[in-house]
């Protein structure tokens, strides 16, 4: 534990004397946050119509179920905010990808990995505080625009909906799948990052990764995909289960020796 | 203590170390030599537990080196690498920090700030490592690789890019270490800090090609050249040293006789008669001793003969 402790901590220094590179997570978070206000109150006054009149819109914000105390407006904002909300867990990882895929093939290049290897830290602590070096910033950031999103809720939001969005739902979304979710995909660029000889290469196949949360995002708003909190809380559980498999399969995969003797 | 016991080390068909066997022991300091690509670093590697042998074994202080008491053994040894690996960002104090952490030090802080005295880089503890000079990383890599007080140290051109007078502060380290009972193996290409440093060196060309204390090493290349100092000019005697068969030149108000692969032991006490005979006043008679450089020289040279051969051989 001393061992993870003492590299997440150097990770977060050198990203700390490196903040360009957080830059695509702020930028994504910053989107990510303006994107639901705008589309749930700036375009509907411009337009002059409110979200209810739109049949489409009424009839997927069904699928949260019925909200006695919810306005037929306010269901709506309270779907969208719902819907944004894992939209909004989710991009910030998207924006981390970069620094994840970077970790093992960078301090190769940076010739750090060497020393780091002589040391008696194992592969799966390596790896372990790899990802964590990249998903603590992250959630770090995401943490803070979570605090901006819901003051923004519950300032501009109609009455009752951020009430609703207090609920083990969102708990859920906030505290388990959206740092599973992390967990798993920045792994993933962590298994490419030491599989890969150049940080080029890693990017390129860690932008792949992305894919699966433009499903996900488009899956969201067509309506088609709405999980009850039950059912987050096993997607959360199954990614947990995942980022743990992820992390012993990297392990096995991380080779030492063709790492340190086959990569220039 | 290191031991190393048939190292064998194949990268697909090339052939790195082979059938590399020595021992380092407590208390001693032994220097591997050996051209670009002779397998040094391959060697140290290997003893680091940063890769594997393809044969052979490698036993630390009596703990066999394998894949379950690698990450414990690495506690027990400080591996200096080639480049020195500073994470450029971070300052002194934080790279010496993270190692501290991650040798899992109880006192890490205490432990930095003694490595940071002991190497005189307490000044210069919150410079961020990119702004330091290329000694200055050496010194600090060096630091991290004593600072958690290994019993067994692997140190990969130590003092490669140092001035003389840091080079001399690596070298008095390294000598208390010794006296503290560390095994220390040194990789380098510097001769004359073989010679100073090293109890014995090990010439490695792929092979162990020789371990021996240095002044043994130098006497196994016999020169065939004999000095010889007398009072008054050297030249005065050339007529007595005619009669043997050996070429004479005087230089620097010495003679040198060259008996080539000739008798320079039977003939020398025959010349020295002669010499004491004919009037000399004889001050000094001794085998010309060869540099270090001159045995390595030869040795390397030897083998790569022995390799073309072998190739040349393999093809008929």
């Amino acid at each position: 534990m001393r061992r993870i402790r003492a590299l997440i901590g150097k990770e977060l220094v050198d990203l700390l004397r490196n903040r360009a590179a957080l830059v695509p997570v702020v930028v994504v978070t910053l989107v990510s946050l303006i994107m639901p206000f705008m589309i749930i109150f700036v375009i509907p006054r411009l337009s002059g119509q409110t979200l209810a009149r739109d049949p489409d819109l009424a009839r997927v914000s069904r699928v949260v179920g019925a909200h006695g105390s919810l306005a037929a407006d306010g269901q709506i904002q309270y779907f969208l905010f719902q819907q944004f909300l894992t939209l909004f867990l989710m991009t910030p990882i998207t924006g981390a990808m970069a620094l994840a895929s970077h970790s093992i093939v960078g301090e190769k290049q940076a010739r750090t990995l060497e020393p780091l290897l002589a040391t008696p830290i194992t592969t799966v602590e390596l790896l372990i505080a790899k990802v964590l070096g990249a998903v603590l910033p992250t959630l770090g950031i995401s943490l803070v625009g979570l605090a901006v999103y819901f003051g923004g809720i519950a300032a501009f939001a109609a009455p009752g909906v951020s009430r609703a969005m207090v609920s083990a739902r969102t708990l859920l979304l906030i505290t388990v799948v959206g740092p599973g979710a992390a967990l798993v995909a920045l792994q993933a660029a962590i298994v490419i990052s030491s599989r890969v000889n150049d940080a080029r290469t890693a990017q390129q196949f860690g932008v792949l990764l992305i894919i699966p949360l433009i499903g996900l995002l488009v899956a969201q708003f067509s309506g088609s995909l709405w999980l009850s909190a039950t059912a987050l809380g096993f997607i959360g559980l199954g990614l947990f289960g995942v980022w743990i498999l992820l992390t012993l399969v990297s392990a096995a995969l991380f080779q030492r020796e063709s790492i340190l003797t086959k990569w220039k | 203590m290191i031991s190393a016991s048939h190292l064998t080390r194949r990268f697909d068909a090339r052939v790195a170390v082979d059938d590399v066997s020595f021992e380092v022991a407590k208390s001693e300091i032994v220097a591997i030599l050996g051209p670009n690509g002779a397998g040094k670093t391959t060697t140290l590697r290997m003893l680091a537990g940063l890769i594997e042998p393809s044969a052979g074994a490698v036993t630390i202080d009596g703990v066999q080196l394998t894949r379950a008491t690698a990450n414990s053994l690495r506690a027990r040894i400080g591996f200096l690498t080639e480049a020195p690996g500073l994470w450029d960002r971070l300052t002194v104090r934080e790279n010496l920090r993270v190692y501290a952490g991650l040798y899992g030090l109880a006192v890490p802080e205490l432990a930095v700030n003694h490595a940071l005295e002991q190497f005189e880089l307490s000044d210069r503890d919150a410079t961020a490592a990119a702004e330091l000079s290329k000694g200055m990383r050496q010194k600090v890599a060096l630091a991290r690789t004593l600072m958690h007080d290994p019993p067994v140290l692997l140190l990969d051109e130590p003092t490669s890019g140092l001035d003389p007078e840091i080079r001399r502060s690596v070298r008095n380290l390294l000598e208390e270490r010794r006296r503290a009972g560390c095994s220390i193996l040194v990789s380098t290409h510097n001769l004359d800090e073989a010679e100073r440093l090293a109890d014995r060196v090990a010439v490695l060309d792929r092979r162990l090609l020789a371990l021996d204390r240095p002044s043994n090493l130098r006497q196994r290349l016999t020169t065939g050249r004999l000095v010889v100092r007398v009072a008054g000019d050297p030249k005065t005697i050339l007529p007595v040293v005619r009669r043997f068969d050996a070429e004479a030149l005087v230089n620097d108000g010495l003679l040198i006789l060259n008996f080539g692969d000739g008798h320079l032991e039977r003939d020398t006490p025959s010349l020295v008669s002669a010499l004491v005979g004919a009037g000399a006043r004889v001050l000094e008679v001794r085998p010309e001793i060869p540099a270090l450089e001159d045995v390595y020289l030869h040795l390397v040279a030897d083998s790569s003969r022995q390799i073309v051969d072998g190739a040349k051989a393999e093809r008929s």
